[in-house]
This record gives structure tokens, sequence and C-alpha cells, in this order.
């Protein structure tokens, strides 16, 4: 116990500005913020942060920018949903914000060196992952073999276009899109992310896979990447749950005895094979 | 450990002197024949022989309603809120003691919980031991009925005019003597203390568990698919009078207002409970655990094992404030952990 009641509080946020915003589809925006104080933020991919607005409230969004220790900047990449995200959206380039973290687990980066990874995006699940993504990229000779597939449900709902497309062009990533819903001016591939599996043909003894997408995606993609050989112990997912404080304490966002909040968002699939609340 | 021996009268004296520094909360009785803590004013008659509070004392250290921080509109500062009155609760059964054991490890693990730590760092319990017993209570047979530290001091009634009080912190001792001396506990009074807690053990005989209460993990984590979850669950208000109620429970959910002039405003919580539909709904209307059976489940989960998997007791009390306030004759945990017990020894 303390002796003495401090002032620090853990549930108080930092100020931050907007110093970015671009729109990445009709729900989704990039949002770029800098800390008031100029410290950095030091996140690793996969974490999150508690975003405040004030007298609106506050919310959990992953870091979608690699880590830095040169600026401070980092981005989040927010989809239009309810009364933050709105009141997010309506913020003007200048405007303040409060931010708390960053938080929770992340993937391993250090046992994916001398890998190879595959990224596995359901829709928004790209967010996160393109944290991690885009760590690799910097640290490009570090790691094997790079394999991205995304999946999401028709081509206006696509976000990073023309990120991804500059990536694919590298030569050195592979990058697999597939819309659930095709338009007449698509000409990629027709069907859920699991139709993309097969065109991919990994060493299962040396991948990783880092996996992010909405819950019903789980199931069926960790099935199909055990079948292709890989190991519980080499798949990664990021899950999302209600959080309200981040801290382990509000009791929201538990799967099963774990909090998502400090013992995920990142998980290794062994970790939670047996829970049964987890996928 | 030592103790002394206090009588009856010179406790509101002693009490009276406490005021003047703390606010202090005693038993009494209220309406419709419960008891529940209220504060203590000179001729306060003090519910001795209370046998359950209706109200948990949780709300001591964390009130249905407390600020997070006030914030400031224009530069985003925001000033963390501390609210730590100097309090003393009088008179807490052991298993409400352990209760707040509980909070004092789960609020402190990780990043602690200063809005929390600062209010039980303010506050002095003095326990007590029960001298009548719930007839929904069921503490005695899950280990609950002594607690080893968490008060300041602990009262034991030896005779209809004494206390042996046994002292758990200096600042316990400090306030017992503050009035002047008093005899240490003899052989004797010891003895009686013993005495009056086998006679209270024995008045617990009625509700029991059918087995060793340290079973009680292991019963959950083979009972996920148990009959008893549907059974019970079917009948559920998902009125979460029994999260409201019980000791244990400390979930809570953040919400803010800002002022009428929208220039500064304050981040607060509020308990909330897994039994409510919307606890684990997140944008987009997905919810984690939409059957009443799910959050019923995970209720008692928390309980049975999730909560002693992290600090190796029971996550429940055994108060039986839940069984009380459940209309729907549902939410009794020694009922669940009876039935996964025989559950699983007929499935042997
Ligand atoms: C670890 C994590 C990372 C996330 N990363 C992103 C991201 O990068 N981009 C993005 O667009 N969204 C992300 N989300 C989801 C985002 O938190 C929700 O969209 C957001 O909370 C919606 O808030 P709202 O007020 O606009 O919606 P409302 O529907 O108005 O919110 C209702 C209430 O429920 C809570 N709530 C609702 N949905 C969620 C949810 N999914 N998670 C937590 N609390 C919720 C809110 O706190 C709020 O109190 C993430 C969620 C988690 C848990
Ligand atoms: S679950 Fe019921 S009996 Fe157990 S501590 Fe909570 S209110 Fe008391
Ligand atoms: S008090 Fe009874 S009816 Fe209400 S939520 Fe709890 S178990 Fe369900
Ligand atoms: S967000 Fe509160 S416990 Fe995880």
């Amino acid at each position: 116990m303390l002796t003495k009641p401090k002032s620090f509080s853990p549930y108080v946020p930092k100020p931050a500005t907007l110093v970015g915003k671009s729109k990445l589809s009709d729900f989704v925006t990039l949002f770029t913020f800098a800390f008031d104080d100029g410290r950095i933020l030091a996140h690793r991919p996969g974490q999150f942060i508690m975003l405040s607005i004030f007298g609106v409230g506050e919310a959990p969004f992953s870091v979608s920018s690699p880590p830095t220790k040169q600026s401070g900047n980092f981005e989040l990449a927010v989809r239009r949903t309810g009364t933050l995200t709105e009141a997010l959206h309506r913020l003007e380039v200048g405007a303040k914000v409060g931010v708390r973290g960053p938080y929770g687990s992340f993937f391993p980066i250090q046992k994916f060196v001398g890998q190879d990874t595959l990224f596995i995006a359901g829709g928004l699940g790209y967010i996160p992952l393109r944290s991690l993504l885009h760590y690799q990229l910097r640290h490009r000779d570090e790691f094997g073999r790079i394999v991205v597939l995304i999946g999401t449900r028709n081509p206006k709902e696509r976000i990073f276009v023309d990120q991804l497309a500059e990536i694919s062009a590298r030569g050195d990533v592979e990058v697999l899109e597939t819309v659930d819903q095709p338009d007449p001016a698509w000409t990629g591939n027709v069907g859920v992310i699991t139709t993309l599996l097969p065109k991919v043909e990994m060493d299962p003894s040396q991948t990783y896979v880092a996996m992010v997408g909405p819950p019903i995606m789980y199931r069926f993609v960790i099935s199909e990447c055990r079948d292709m050989g890989i190991r519980g112990e080499r798949i990664y997912v990021s899950l999302e749950r209600k959080m309200k404080c981040g801290l382990g304490k509000c009791g929201h966002c538990q799967i099963n005895g774990l909090s998502t909040c400090v013992d995920g968002p990142v998980f290794a699939y062994t970790d939670i094979e047996t829970l049964e609340e987890a996928i | 450990m030592t103790a002394y021996c206090l009588h009856m009268e010179q406790l509101p004296p002693l009490m009276a002197w406490w005021r003047k520094e703390y606010d202090v909360y005693v038993p009494v009785a209220a309406e419709g024949g419960h008891y529940d803590f209220a504060p203590w004013r000179e001729g306060t008659e003090i519910a001795f022989d209370y046998d359950l509070a209706y109200n948990t004392l949780k709300r001591y250290f964390l009130p249905p309603s407390e600020d997070l921080l006030t914030f400031d509109l224009a530069s985003y500062e925001a000033q963390a809120v501390f609210e730590d009155p100097k309090q003393i609760l009088f008179g807490v059964h052991p298993y409400d003691v352990r209760a707040v054991n509980q909070l004092d490890q789960l609020m402190e693990a990780g990043a602690p919980d200063r809005n929390y730590m600062a209010r039980r760092e303010a506050t002095v319990v003095m326990a007590m031991e029960p001298q009548r017993v719930a007839d929904t209570a069921f503490w005695s047979t899950i280990g609950a009925d002594v607690v080893s530290h968490g008060y300041d001091l602990h009262f034991t009634r030896i005779s209809p005019a004494n206390f042996m009080v046994e002292v758990g912190s200096v600042k316990g001792e400090e306030l017992l003597l503050a009035r002047g001396p008093l005899p240490a506990a003899t052989a004797g009074d010891r003895e009686a203390a013993r005495k009056a807690h086998q006679k209270v053990m024995d008045l617990s005989r009625s509700n029991r568990l059918n087995f060793d209460w340290r079973h009680t993990p292991k019963l959950m984590e083979k009972g996920w698919n148990a009959g008893v979850w549907r059974e019970k669950a079917e009948l559920c208000l998902a009125c979460g009078s029994c999260n409201v109620v019980c000791p244990t429970c400390y979930c809570f959910n953040v919400s803010e207002e800002a002022d009428e002039t929208l220039k500064t405003g304050r981040r607060f919580r509020e308990w909330d409970g897994c039994m409510l539909v919307n606890f684990a709904t997140v944008a987009g209307g997905h919810n984690f655990r939409t059957k009443a059976l799910e959050r019923y489940r995970h209720r008692y989960m928390r309980k049975g094992k999730y909560i002693s998997d992290k600090i190796g007791e029971l996550g429940c009390v055994g108060c039986g404030r839940c069984v009380r306030a459940c209309t729907a004759r549902i939410a009794n945990p020694r009922e669940v952990f009876n039935a996964l017990w025989e559950d699983q020894a007929n499935a042997d």
C-alpha cells in the first residue's frame, strides 16, 4: 500500500494535438497526433491507446503507425461508428485530444526476425497490423518473406489503397486482396479471406502468423493455418473487447479469466485456445 | 497478538472522540428488519448482534459514483481527483473484511487504482466477531469466518458488557487507547473469545457446501457446460442486483459530462454489472455475452475460479447478500457450487 495518495493517477490522459487528418474510405479516417509536451508514444506494434475527447468520452484504438524514436507523431485509423468516433471525425487539424497509454501486449517482433510473416487482415484488422508491417518494411533485411492477405467487404471499404499498391510494387512483399461483394470495376479475388490461403505457400516451420479481424474470422482462419501445418504458438491474434479502463480493473474486457487490456489484445493462439470465450 | 479488554460503556466516549477526526460508521437496525451501516452520532444504537448489513462496505472504498478527474476543454489539461475522507468502519464482520482484502489485492495489482487506494488508506477497519448468522450466509463453510489481516482492531463480545479487542495495527491501537489505558486481555478473555467464535460457527451449520471449498476452481473448470447454468439463468431478469450487493464485485463504467459553459467537466466512474445485458457490447452492436446463461456463468466463474486463480481464495465470501437480493431466487452461489459438485460426483 502507498503511504500517501499521490497526485499521479493512471486515469489522467496527456494532451495531444491533431496534426493531420486524411480520409481512407467513407467511414475510416487516418488521424495523426503529437503529444503537446513532445514526448514520444513509444508503443510496440499491436498496442493500443485510450483516446479522450473531453465531454464526449474515451475509447481504445490501436496505433496504426510503426514505433518511432525520432518524432512523437503517431497515427490512428478510426471507423466512424458511434458517439466518440463521430466526434473525432468532426475534429479539425489543431484540435486537442487526451491520450493514455500505450497499453497491452504486442506482437513479439524479436521472434519474427529471420522468419517469414503471414499477415491476415479482415476488414479493419489491417489497422493494427499496419504498425507491425511498416516496422518490418523499415527493417526489411531482418525478416524473411512477408505475405499480406487482406479481406474487405466491398471495394469501396478498402483502406490504405495507394500505400498498399506501393508496398506491393516493391517486389519484396506479396499482397493479396479479396472482397466479399465485388463491384463491376473489381478484377481481383472474390470471396472470404480463407479463399486467399490456398494461393500462398508458406514454409510452416518458419512462418509466424499475425492475424486481426472480426470475431467470426478467427475460428475459420486459424483452423486453416493449422491445416497448413503452422503450429499454434506461431499464430498471433489480436482480440477486441469493450474497454473502459485499460488497466485490468473495470472488468468489461474479460475473456474468461484474462483481461484483454493487459493480458492482450495480442495473444499467442496457444494461450487462448482452451478459453471458451476467446474465439 | 496484543489484545485489550473494553467495557461496553467505554465505547461511546471513544466513538465521540474518534468522530472529531473521522466519519464513524456503525451497524444499525434499518427499515424492514434489515441492518445497514450508518454514521454514528451521540445516542446511536449500535446493532452489535446484526446478522448481515444489507449494503456492502465496498461503497466506502469504491463509491457507487466517484469522480476520476476534472478536465479543461481549452488546455486539455486533466486533474486527478482523489477523495479520501478519514473514516472508521466499526463492526465489520470477518467475511466482509476478507472481501475488502480481496479488493485491496485486485485494485493494487498491475497499475494500481489510486482512487481506490487513497480511500482505503484513509479508512480504519474495526472488525467484529458476528453473534448471529444470516439465514442466507455460508461464509463459515468456505473459510471466511476468520481473517488474519486487513483490520486495525478486532472486537469480540465476550460477555454482555465486555469486548476483547485484538490489535491489528499501530493506528488501531492508538485509536483504542486514545482516551486512556485499558487492561490487557487475560487468558480467560481469550478463551471466552474463542468460545464466542465457536458458538457462531455452531449457529452456521445449516448452510453448507457439500464439499471442501478448495475444490471449487476445479469444479468450475470442468463445469463449463453444466446444466445448472441453463436451469438457473432461464429465470434471470438481468437486473444486476446480485452485482450491486456483492462485496467482491467491483466492475465499473466510465462516463463524463461537461458543464453548461463547455469550459470544464468531470469524468467519473459508476458501478456496473456483468449481469446487465450490454456489459460486453462493443460498437456496432456485437455482444460478446448475449445470452443470460453466458452472463450468469461468467459471474460465478469469476467468483469460483478467475479470482481464485489470481489470489488463491474464493472470490465469493459467502455473505449471502445476492441470495437475498435476487427476486428470481437463482443467485445462490452455494446452490450453484453444490450443483456442480453433485454433477461431477455423479459423473465420476
Ligand atoms: C484494443 C482495441 C483497439 C481498437 N482499435 C481500433 C482502431 O484502430 N480503429 C477503430 O476504428 N476502432 C478500434 N477499436 C474499436 C473502437 O474502440 C470502437 O469503435 C469505439 O469504442 C467506438 O466508440 P464510439 O463512442 O464511437 O461508439 P459507441 O457505439 O457510441 O460506443 C458505445 C460505448 O461502448 C464502448 N465501446 C463500443 N465499442 C467498443 C469496442 N469495440 N471496444 C471498446 N469499447 C467499445 C465505448 O467505450 C462507448 O462507451 C478498437 C477497440 C479495441 C478494444
Ligand atoms: S456472490 Fe453473493 S454470497 Fe458471494 S460474496 Fe457476492 S453477494 Fe456474497
Ligand atoms: S439478481 Fe438474480 S435476476 Fe437479477 S441479475 Fe442477478 S441472478 Fe439475475
Ligand atoms: S478495459 Fe477495464 S479491465 Fe480491461
